[in-house]
């Protein structure tokens, strides 16, 4: 039994092991090798800043030179005594408000119309699409135009005649962050729109003719059937928009930089401020942190609602 | 199979060689020659490409050109700021430090990231080069770590042929001034080409024009060197009074305009005799013949023409607020630091300082320029900045807030103000607020050097 044992050819034993390594090294090293580049790069970039912003939250530092650890003070100051952080967040809700109501709407209505249409769809499609494909700076820098009182288009109609709309809608505190919100909905509600027919076109045809035998009509199917159909599609997106909400800086600071008397101050243009104009790099790391933690809580709150068994 | 494997892999490793790897230089010195040094040079365009091209042309081509030790790199690129502080807090940056003014020099300096000059001022003879407040301009706790470019003040700009037709006359004092925005603002003129819906900070030039102004630069040096607050009434009555323009409506035709009208459009109804009045900054007045007093913008079909006078002061006595545009310094890191000096005595000679003010229309750096360096130069033009010269020898001079106001108080009086004129704070606390900011950093030791009063 021994001698058997030792007179076994060592090639035997050794081409299956052999056999096994490859299979292992193919399985499970060689993928990770392939993200290896892009896990190295997402270190560098997203995880190393993450966590060097964390410990500037905690700092006094200019973003020049040493920075001075002064434990909670920055939070301190943000949360008991910074009034202008207060409201760009409130501004950041209003917007968060906007975004999760004015787009949805409109993009769920208008691929509700949309989606029977089989002649001319994707005219619509790409027309109504193209303003997303446009760069924030282009989109703003036009309709800051349009928007202006004196060269725009209610300027223009008010030449012709037809009054009202020569406002200065940037100019005035109780317009300026709607409007950029307003300008920010032309670009996006498109997209919205054809990620929502591209869902309602997975619904089977068959849940319709149901809904129709059982006497629903087009609000009913609606309701009842096409709702129901893209929820998941519908709430990732919604949860995508408030999590940008949170992030909005662009067309804030190319449209208005935070004016006027800070009414459209947001939190992403108070945090550049900080930065660049204050030389506050340790607070604005906090502002950060705390822009992260409300990220995290809507992600939170989705991922409970999905624990809980909405299909989401 | 095997040998696929021995790809990927090879393939794997040349890919994070390559991602790991910086790009390696290119062998000598490329345009420069072997021979000479090469040092780096960001800056900001001042008005897009053409600008930069300007300077490009009239100063580095021209260097380089002549200079056989030397090579500058220069690359001009907006945010050039951003992209200098940037590349400084990683050890790197260019040779040449820009920043926009005095107080960023302090955050450097205090940082170690910027050479200390005093050595290069006597032995490159930067003593004799400046006016003698400029070099302190530079000094963070008594080193020198920076030189002073693009001297500039805020001037009253008219539209000439419209005051002629009108019969008015360039006020000199606070009270001809707002008496006479009243009439042209009851003849259904615009006083005020004031706009701020490209630049914020613009709202910055009244807040220092005001307390320079009414309160006087003697109050404002006070306050500056911590022996006022900011609450003082004379203050007070600065802000008061802008506020009041305001509420006119006299700036750039109400509050909502002046928040929404582009410098072109606002500019342009000055050239057209919509607007009367502009207090801006000598950076404008190169552009006004060229782009808004021509012919195409005047309703006659004969191009407008402009004129200025100092700012009104409260007293009639005429008070140029000093501004820098930039300052240059030496990276401390630089490999090369006497080319970079070098280099920056050429940059600030007279000539090269007249010249750039001739063919770009770049204010000059407060250096002594000699008696031929206006030749050429649009008199209007020359005379301000002759004027500013003989007020900053006889003490006619104030301060501009982006120059001698630390970084905080600058941004607070530009952003606050607007609450302001939204009625939502009162002008005193107002002041309260910009008090408390600027103490915070008048302990912390941010304040730029401030020139004594003569």
């Amino acid at each position: 039994m021994t001698l058997s044992r030792d007179l076994t050819p060592p090639q035997v034993s050794a081409a299956p092991r052999a056999l096994a390594r490859g299979w292992f090294f193919r399985k499970k090293v060689v993928p990770w090798l392939f993200i290896l580049p892009i896990l190295l790069l997402h270190f560098i970039v997203v995880i190393v800043p993450s966590v060097q912003s964390f410990y500037y939250a905690l700092t006094d530092w200019s973003g020049i030179g040493a920075a001075e650890f002064v434990g909670l003070a920055n939070f301190r100051t943000l949360i008991l005594e910074d009034t202008s952080y207060r409201s760009a967040l409130v501004n950041n809700l209003q917007w968060l408000l906007f975004f999760l109501t004015v787009p949805f709407a409109m993009a769920l209505i208008a691929a509700q119309i949309l989606a029977p249409v089989k002649r001319g769809a994707m005219i619509f499609r790409t027309v109504l699409f193209i303003p997303y494909v446009l760069p924030s700076v282009i989109n703003a820098n036009i309709w800051k135009n349009l928007l202006s009182p004196r060269q725009g288009i209610g300027a223009q109609l008010a030449e012709a005649g037809v009054g009202g709309l020569d406002i200065a809608f940037l100019g005035r505190p109780d317009t300026a962050l709607l409007s950029i919100a307003f300008v920010d909905n032309w670009h996006f509600w498109g997209f919205l729109m054809v990620l929502f027919l591209t869902a309602m076109q997975s619904i089977p045809k068959d849940l319709y003719d149901a809904a129709k035998i059982d006497g629903a009509n087009r609000l009913n199917e609606f309701l009842h059937v096409t709702i129901p159909g893209i929820l998941p599609t519908l709430a990732f997106m919604m949860m995508l928009t408030a999590i940008w909400s949170f992030l909005v800086f662009d067309y804030v600071w190319i449209m208005t930089q935070g004016g006027p008397a800070n009414s459209s101050e947001v939190l992403g243009s108070y945090l550049y401020k900080q930065v660049f104009n204050r030389f506050e790099a340790g607070y604005a790391s906090a502002i950060g942190l705390t822009m992260s933690l409300f990220a995290g809580a809507i992600i939170g709150m989705f991922a409970l609602l999905r624990k809980r068994g909405w299909e989401i | 199979m095997r040998r696929h494997l021995y790809v990927t892999l090879l393939l794997l490793i040349s890919i994070l060689t390559a991602a790991c790897t910086a790009p390696a230089a290119p062998a000598g010195d490329g345009m420069g020659g072997d021979e000479k040094v090469t040092i780096s040079y960001w800056f900001n365009p001042p008005s897009g490409g053409e600008g930069a091209t300007c300077y490009q042309e009239t100063v580095i081509d021209v260097f380089n050109a002549q200079s056989e030790t030397i090579f500058v790199d220069a690359v001009a690129q907006p945010e050039a700021w951003n992209a200098t502080r940037t590349a400084l807090a990683a050890g790197e940056g260019p040779d040449v430090v820009r920043t926009p003014g005095p107080s960023f020099v302090f955050e450097l300096a205090q940082a170690g990231q910027l050479l200390p000059l005093d050595d290069y001022v006597s032995s490159e003879g930067w003593d004799d080069l400046f006016v003698d407040w400029a070099l302190s301009l530079g000094e963070v706790d008594g080193t020198i770590y920076s030189l002073a470019d693009e001297l500039e003040t805020l001037v009253l700009y008219y539209n000439k042929t419209l005051f002629e037709e009108k019969g008015w006359s360039p006020p000199s004092t606070i009270t001809e001034l707002y008496e006479l925005a009243a009439v042209i603002h009851a003849d259904d003129i615009i006083p005020f080409a004031h706009a701020n819906a490209e630049w914020r900070p613009a709202n910055e030039w009244h807040v220092g024009e005001y307390l320079n102004h009414v309160a006087g630069p003697d109050r404002v040096y006070e306050a500056l060197t911590g022996q006022i607050p900011w609450t003082h009434p004379d203050f007070v009555t600065s802000i008061e009074l802008l506020n009041e323009a305001q509420q006119n409506g006299w700036f750039g035709g109400g509050l909502e305009f002046y928040y929404t009208s582009t410098f072109d459009e606002i500019r342009g109804l000055l050239g057209s005799g919509e607007a009367a009045m502009n207090i801006e900054g000598t950076w404008v007045a190169a552009n006004l013949d060229p782009n808004y007093f021509t012919a195409e913008n005047s309703s006659s079909g004969e191009a407008n023409e402009w004129d200025w006078v100092p700012v009104p002061s409260q007293t009639g006595a005429a008070i140029y607020s000093i501004g820098m545009g930039n300052t240059s310094s030496i990276n401390r890191h630089s490999a090369h630091p006497e080319a970079v000096a070098e280099f920056l005595s050429y940059n600030f000679s007279p000539e090269v300082q007249a010249q750039l003010l001739r063919d770009c229309g770049k204010a000059p750096a407060p250096v002594r320029l000699t008696d031929d360096a206006m030749e050429g130069v649009d008199p209007r033009i020359a005379g301000i900045f002759i004027d500013l010269a003989s007020a900053s020898d006889s003490g006619g001079y104030g301060y501009t807030t982006w120059t001698f106001w630390p970084p905080k108080s600058d941004v607070y009086i530009y952003e606050q103000i607007e609450l302001v004129w939204a009625g939502e704070i009162t002008p005193e606390e107002y002041l309260q607020g910009l008090d408390e900011v600027f103490q915070e950093e008048l302990a912390a030791g941010a304040i730029p050097p401030i020139p004594d009063r003569n």
